[in-house]
């Protein structure tokens, strides 16, 4: 069990991702720098209105080397990928409420970074997206999904 | 003139100045050589009929604004161009007096078609905003990145099991037509007229099978259609400022007559007038691939194979465009305006293609070297852009999809029948709107498909696009699959013209994703890669 959005937490996401593709052939080569940035809408108690919180995640060989929350992009930090969203969307897919891919192919998550890579390694990044949002005994003390007044 | 460039790019259209563009900002040393008088290839405005009155030649419509990486990584705003994104984007008048109307609102564009079927106008909303969430995710992972293969994209799609989780988006759109996705999804003949002719216009001929499967995409920037102010041409002169400001240098009347290739590597080119450059890095062709491969290089300096094909299995469209340009006192009133009064401001119209059947009898027509009953579709870019005619006044634009080769007379039949044809498509766009007699035309010259060929040589057989667009010649295997990752057989020679993925349209694609391949060969930081 872990607080959604804490140290701890990352670290059990990080786990549940590494637990779920250790079965799988053919991990992408080579190291992904991802950020994913959670925007505030008013509606997540979890980030502000008008705030973002943004993570920095490293996969390494298809595994999650590490997961850890940044204050904006670092100098000297190449990213290979930028998911942009809003607090209630990112809270959904923790909570198993959205689809990730839903939400890809809604817009609700802009995506940047070399699509193809996604699209060759789809199968390990299925599989990673479902230890995201299904992987994590994730606690909400601030409140849980779907929230009043939102979508 | 100089001798020696780092690296040496083979036409000046948008695609050569593109890349030249990114590798001189890369600190590259470059020269683009241009066959021409100017800079542009297809992003060509001539004062065709009257002084003042300028007229783009080829490119038109620039559909890719504010998607293409380059736009904002070259600062083409800030090199002065203007865009205009047109109120009334594109309508259909139909032969009883209807019209139909795509707006840069997609509530409007809605409510124009309820007229028709409401069911249709909720089932294209429903397409519309499942494309446009998703066309960002489509020009990332189909436009701008060098091509993956069908075959890849699909499993992919079924991996991700997006067939169940959109309405539209499905990996079977692989064995279908536009027609055939049309007929599934829409009723009403009118409103499947218009977005097939929608489709061709892109280039993308809606009997063809296969094409479904770039309809989405189509569809999710229908109304994204942009007017250069000022001509097409002010966006190849932006790129050449952009090459000149970061060190590059253009040269017109450059005609490339070889590549000199030494021991399997490009290292320079030599010009009809004798010169040679030499490159010390790399030679990038951005015309077509017939002339790179066959007529720059020496046959033995490509595997035979390489060479059979390309002599005989490059596809080009079977259909290109006769275009009339006029200078006129009066902008056109349509006689639909009673039905749908914006129609008199809509910056293209489709005149008369009712049916799918319609179309499909066109192209039949068209492929067997018959010239269709005109029903041509006409642009004013006057009624967005003033500045294209003298004060008052207006230029025009008739385009007619028509064969290259005339059956019985080839080609050169073009020579004789132009005017005449013209005639025939202005008195069809009469029929539409009255007004456009002799009294508010002033002037007006027919462009063939022999002229287009003869103007720019890459267009062969007058194809404006550089190569068909089916499912056999996109992605990675456009314009062959030895070629469809921009790379030849020849070290240090690519092919970054509109022959290679995506296709050709002022896409910036082709240079763009060259331009990964070369950066990574060469080693040169992708600054451009803000993500």
């Amino acid at each position: 069990m872990a607080d959604v959005y804490t140290p701890d937490w990352y670290a059990a996401v990080r786990t549940a991702i590494n637990d779920a593709v250790s079965d799988l052939a053919d991990l992408p080569d080579g190291d992904w720098m991802v950020k994913v940035e959670i925007v505030g809408d008013g509606t997540s108690p979890y980030v502000a209105e008008g705030d973002e919180r943004h993570f920095l995640i490293r996969i390494d060989e298809g595994r999650c080397d590490w997961y850890r929350e940044v204050d904006g992009d670092e100098e000297g930090v190449r990213l290979n990928y930028r998911f942009r969203g809003s607090a209630s969307t990112f809270d959904g897919i923790a909570d198993s409420l959205v689809d990730p891919i839903d939400a890809a192919l809604s817009g609700e998550i802009k995506v940047k970074g070399d699509m193809r890579l996604l699209m060759r390694h789809a199968r390990h990044v299925a599989v990673l997206l479902e230890a995201y949002a299904q992987g994590v005994d994730t606690t909400w003390p601030e409140g849980r999904p779907p929230y009043e007044g939102g979508d | 003139m100089r001798k020696e460039y780092d690296a040496i790019i083979i036409g000046a259209g948008h695609n050569g100045l593109t890349l030249g563009a990114y590798l001189a900002r890369s600190g590259l040393d470059v020269v683009v050589l241009e066959r021409r008088h100017e800079e542009g290839g297809g992003l060509c405005t001539e004062e065709l009929t009257r002084e003042g009155f300028l007229h783009n030649v080829h490119a038109n419509y620039h559909t890719f604004v504010d998607l293409a990486p380059p736009v904002a990584d070259l600062d083409v705003r800030g090199h002065g161009v203007e865009y205009v994104r047109p109120e009334v984007q594109m309508a259909s008048i139909y032969d009883d007096g209807t019209a139909l109307l795509i707006y840069d609102d997609l509530d409007r564009t809605c409510e124009s078609m309820s007229r028709f079927s409401a069911e249709d106008a909720e089932t294209f909303r429903r397409l519309y905003t499942e494309a446009h969430g998703f066309v960002d995710l489509l020009l990332g992972t189909l436009m701008y990145r060098p091509p993956m293969s069908v075959k890849e994209l699909t499993r992919a799609l079924a991996t991700f099991g997006v067939e169940d989780k959109t309405e539209f988006l499905s990996v079977k759109l692989r064995r279908e037509s536009i027609n055939e996705f049309l007929d599934q999804h829409f009723t009403d003949p009118r409103i499947k007229a218009h977005l097939a002719f929608h489709g061709a216009i892109c280039g993308y001929t809606n009997d063809v099978s296969g094409l479904a499967i770039g309809y989405p995409l189509l569809v999710g920037k229908i109304d994204n259609w942009h007017l250069c102010v000022g001509g097409s041409h002010r966006l190849a002169h932006a790129l050449w400022r952009d090459l000149a400001q970061h060190g590059g240098t253009m040269i017109s009347d450059a005609e490339v007559s070889r590549i000199v290739v030494d021991d399997g590597r490009a290292v320079g080119v030599r010009l009809s007038s004798g010169e040679e450059l030499t490159a010390r890095k790399l030679v990038a062709s951005t015309v077509d691939v017939e002339q790179t491969l066959l007529e720059f290089v020496e046959p033995s300096e490509i595997p035979a194979e390489l060479h059979s094909k390309v002599s005989n299995e490059i596809q080009h469209k079977d259909w290109t465009l006769f275009s009339v340009h006029l200078a006129m006192a009066e902008a056109p009133q349509y006689e639909a305006a009673a039905f749908e009064p914006d129609v008199d401001r809509a910056w293209v119209v489709n005149l008369g293609y009712g049916s799918l059947d319609d179309l499909n009898d066109d192209w039949r027509t068209v492929r067997g070297g018959g010239l269709p009953v005109p029903r041509p579709n006409a642009a004013v870019n006057s009624l967005y852009d003033p500045t294209d005619a003298p004060e008052g006044c207006y230029t025009g634009l008739l385009r007619q999809f028509a064969p290259f080769s005339l059956a019985g007379s080839g080609p050169g039949g073009w020579e004789g029948i132009g005017r005449h044809y013209g005639e025939r498509c202005i008195e069809a766009w009469r029929r539409f709107a009255p007004n456009m007699n002799d009294d508010a035309i002033i002037d007006w010259v027919p462009f063939t498909p022999l002229e287009i060929s003869q103007k720019m040589k890459n267009m062969v057989r007058g194809d404006w696009m550089m190569g068909e667009i089916t499912l056999d010649n996109m992605l990675d295997e456009r314009p062959l699959r030895e070629l469809g990752q921009y790379r030849t057989p020849i070290e240090g020679l690519y092919l970054a013209g509109s022959t290679q993925h995506p296709h050709g349209f002022i896409t910036f694609g082709p240079a763009y994703n060259a331009l990964q391949e070369i950066a990574a060969d060469l080693d040169i930081d992708p600054w451009w890669q803000n993500i």
